[in-house]
């Protein structure tokens, strides 16, 4: 398939305070459109990733809400898959330009948090779990607690290879202008970090941001200045709502499934891929993303990212050159999105201090809930 | 002939020293627990309830009897502490017994001998061959006042009694009963009060031990039996002091009264605290034993019941968990812990 | 009769807004959650949640364990009347019946499964 990226920006992230989401909306869609070098006019649609809006904000009518932030009145639409939606919105605009309705299109990741109670934030992010997980008393990094428990376990691997992930995040954020956190971390700073669910601490956990990101996609074939960036799949998993129906606690299902198909798509294998965006919502995501993905064996996914395999300037395959959710900051539904935007500008060659050399495929790993849905783009050039 | 068909107890696995409360509010912890002669007293857990330990105690009571609730066809469940003003606890119960629709069913209140006055309603119910078999229910999370007397002893535990009418499953027969009654304003709550009021003394005399001791008086004399009848008293145990004393009034000796005082390990559990004393009893009773009991409920009134046992209870109680066997496992709480647990802090 | 029709709906959305359980919602599980009090299963994972969510503040804090009960499917659930000990993988557990949501004093009682630690006795 041919999904041209024509451009693609971010705000930045972080507690944005004094930033409306309309502002957050209408800034990410019009630099994006910049980079784009095209004008509101050429735009067939929105598609919209958010996950908050309506559980924290009580606003509906999310396609027609940021529309307005781009100027013009479009079809607009909504997608919802918790961490997910920016990725789901992107996958739901490929298609609606693969099937010939629109040709070229907005797609917008947005999320405003700061707004509200860390009380109620904690409640608003369960909804992304099972009714048996919210009545259990269980939070989000209770549930991936379970999962690292399950992990560390099995594989024989310590919290402080755990804390290795935050490290590498935190260091790579610190070449990211727009990244929420951009000072560096040590083992020892994420040991003795508050305790949230054991044993992940909160140095262990992606922070609570404010941030958009937007990518304008087309089916055009003209090429653009500089390199032309394709994605070549877009492929999606899903698996049950809840942790402990699952076969597993160590492995994504949704992901493996997704990956197995857009590898195939792409013509690729996991070694191919240069440089990846993972959903690190926890430490312990990224070490289990980097295994559904191919990238390390099983059981072996923390030892690489302690020996820096997967580090910038060090490894190959690179994950999270942006900081990833960790340091770069996770308004959920953004997250997705500025995903595509750091794959694209890396490909581009427009990664700045972050660039990953020779950078020619690459991939991003967007994750709702638990596990219940997967989404996986590779981008190349 | 009506009886016991099988009995169930729940005891929360929690306890405060008596000394502990005593040393919050700087008095005499030896003083206090020789007074009442009660060392510690059981705690609901947090997310515990008259509704939850009743249930816990009725599903005891089923295993017991080895029933399908759906047979029960009566539940009354009384208690100081439903959870709703307005909105049946019995019900409640019977849906999670699994109980199904057909059933008679009320919610009582009189202070501690609510459970007692469902049973005489239950007996009511057999005799009159309306139902075969009939649960009673008495559960309280008591709640005592910080700083008054009576949060020394306000307990929280549950008893579940399972009501017959065919003589063979009967694991005590009852041979009589009757009820003594006043209006006596020693204790009560108002309906948004939070808290118990009491008259401190007058809670003893004109309270419990003339109520107890008039049902206990009728009880013999219409049925031409003596203390020396029985082989076991139980009577309703506010603290270890008042039944002590009741019962060597009545003329029973400390043997009789010694196996029932399961106050002296849980404290008062208010509705449940007379069904718990003739549970322990059940617990060790031989066949062909007459069991005397009479409960006390403030406002005021004494329910007085005979039983004799059967050699069925040797058979039955090999389905039960002893109340001397729950209360082995228990966690200490500390005071603050404790206001916690009761929803004070 | 006019003003009646308008200020029924609103004193009736005030109410619901602060209600948090569904009294409907309870009613229409009561009879597979009264199937569950009493099933035996062991602990196949645990964590101790120690920033909770905020209906558990009380609590906190508080373990939730995945157990396998004897029919081998699984349940998530807040551990109850636990000790330190009692946190591993293998360890006997049985379901009871606890209040959840104890903090609003105007909504329905919601009752959820809970386990506690199985000691054989």
């Amino acid at each position: 398939m041919k999904i041209q990226i024509l451009g693609a920006a971010t705000t930045k992230f972080g507690e944005l305070w004094n930033v409306s989401p309309r502002e957050l909306a209408h800034e990410a869609i019009h630099k994006a459109l910049t980079n784009a070098n095209k004008q509101p006019k050429e735009i067939d649609a929105l598609f919209v990733g958010n996950m908050l809006a309506g559980i924290l904000g009580k606003q509906a009518n999310l396609g027609s809400f940021f529309v307005e932030g781009l100027g013009v009145h479009v079809p607009a639409f909504h997608v919802e898959g918790a961490c997910a939606s920016g990725g789901l919105a992107l996958h739901a605009a490929i298609n609606s330009i693969l099937a010939g309705q629109y040709k070229t299109v907005v797609v917008l990741g947005v999320e405003k948090m700061t707004d509200y109670p860390q009380d109620d934030i904690t409640a608003g992010l369960m909804a992304a779990g099972s009714d048996e997980e919210r009545n259990a008393g269980a939070t989000f990094p209770g549930i991936y607690a379970l999962m690292a428990q399950s992990y560390m376990q099995k594989y024989r691997v310590s919290e402080e290879l755990l804390a290795s992930v935050p490290v590498k995040n935190h260091y790579h954020g610190s070449f990211n202008k727009n990244a929420q956190f951009q000072s560096p971390l040590t083992i020892a700073d994420v040991m003795k970090s508050t305790k949230i669910a054991e044993p992940l601490k909160l140095l262990d956990c992606s922070p609570v941001s404010d941030g958009a990101a937007a990518v304008v996609i087309t089916r055009e074939e003209t090429k653009i200045k500089g390199r032309s960036v394709y994605i070549s799949a877009s492929e999606v998993g899903t698996d049950t709502l809840a942790l402990h129906d699952r076969s597993s606690f160590t492995s994504l299902t949704s992901v493996v499934t997704a990956a197995k198909k857009a590898y195939a798509k792409a013509g690729i294998i996991p070694q191919d891929v240069d440089v990846a965006e993972i959903h690190d919502c926890f430490s312990i995501a990224e070490v289990i993303a980097t295994e559904d993905l191919g990238f390390s064996q099983r059981g072996k996914g923390a030892k690489d990212i302690a020996d820096g395999k997967r580090t910038l300037f060090q490894g190959k395959t690179i994950t999270n050159p942006s900081g990833g959710l960790k340091a770069c900051g996770h308004p959920v539904g953004a997250t997705g999105i500025k995903q595509i935007v750091e794959i694209f500008d890396q490909l581009q060659g427009t990664a700045d201090k972050r660039q990953v050399e020779g950078a020619k495929i690459g991939l991003t790993h967007n994750v709702g809930g638990s596990g219940a849905v997967a989404v996986i783009h590779i981008l190349q050039i | 002939m009506v009886g016991i068909m099988s009995y169930g107890t729940y005891i929360p696995k929690y306890r405060i020293k008596l000394a502990d409360i005593a040393h919050m509010w700087q008095k005499e912890p030896q003083e206090i627990v020789s007074g009442l002669r009660v060392e510690e007293k059981s705690v609901s857990a947090i997310d515990e309830d008259a509704v939850t330990m009743g249930i816990e105690a009725g599903k005891r009571a089923l295993y017991m009897a080895n029933l399908d609730p759906q047979k029960i066809e009566s539940i009354y469940f009384g208690s100081e502490s439903h959870p709703y003003a307005v909105k049946p606890s019995s019900s409640i119960v019977a849906a999670y017994l699994q109980m199904g629709n057909n059933y008679y069913a009320a919610d009582l209140e009189f202070a501690c001998k609510a459970a007692t006055a469902g049973m005489q309603v239950t007996v009511g119910l057999l005799s009159g061959k309306q139902i075969k078999y009939g649960l009673v229910i008495g559960s309280d999370a008591a709640q005592g006042k910080p700083h008054d007397a009576l949060e020394y002893t306000a307990a929280s535990a549950s008893c579940a009694y399972l009501l017959g009418n065919k003589q063979g499953k009967l694991i005590a027969s009852l041979l009589a009963m009757s009820s003594f009654t006043s209006d006596t304003p020693d204790f009560w709550r108002r309906d948004t009060t939070k808290y118990p009021s009491h008259f401190g003394r007058f809670s003893g005399e004109p309270g419990y031990f003339t109520h107890v001791i008039s049902e206990a008086n009728k009880l013999l004399k219409e049925n031409n039996l003596t203390p020396k009848d029985f082989a076991y008293c139980v009577f309703h145990m506010p603290n270890g002091k008042f039944p002590r004393v009741v019962a060597k009034k009545l003329g029973f000796t400390s043997e009789q009264l010694a196996p029932s005082l399961t106050v002296d390990k849980i404290g008062n559990p208010y509705s449940a605290s007379s069904l718990i004393g003739l549970a322990a009893v059940l617990d060790i009773a031989k066949p062909h034993e007459k069991i005397f009991f009479v409960s006390y409920g403030s406002g005021a009134g004494s329910d007085g019941f005979i039983f004799e046992t059967t050699p069925e209870l040797i058979k039955k109680r090999k389905r039960a968990i002893p109340f001397a066997k729950q209360i082995e496992n228990k966690i200490y709480l500390s005071y603050s812990s404790y206001l916690k647990h009761k929803h004070i802090l | 009769m006019l003003a009646g029709a308008v200020l029924w709906p609103l004193s009736i959305s005030c109410k619901y807004n602060s209600m948090k359980t569904s009294p409907v919602k309870i009613w229409r599980r009561q009879k597979k959650v009264a199937a569950l009090i009493g099933e035996i299963g062991t602990i196949v994972q645990w964590t101790l949640i120690r920033v909770p969510a905020k209906a558990f503040a009380q609590e906190s804090p508080y373990p939730i364990i995945i157990v396998k009960l004897t029919n081998n499917k699984n349940m998530i659930g807040q551990l109850i009347d636990w000790k330190q000990e009692d946190l591993h993988i293998g360890k006997k557990v049985i379901t009871v019946l606890r209040r959840s949501y104890t903090e609003d004093s105007e909504s329905v009682i919601g009752y959820t499964i809970k386990f506690k630690p199985y000691e054989t006795d």
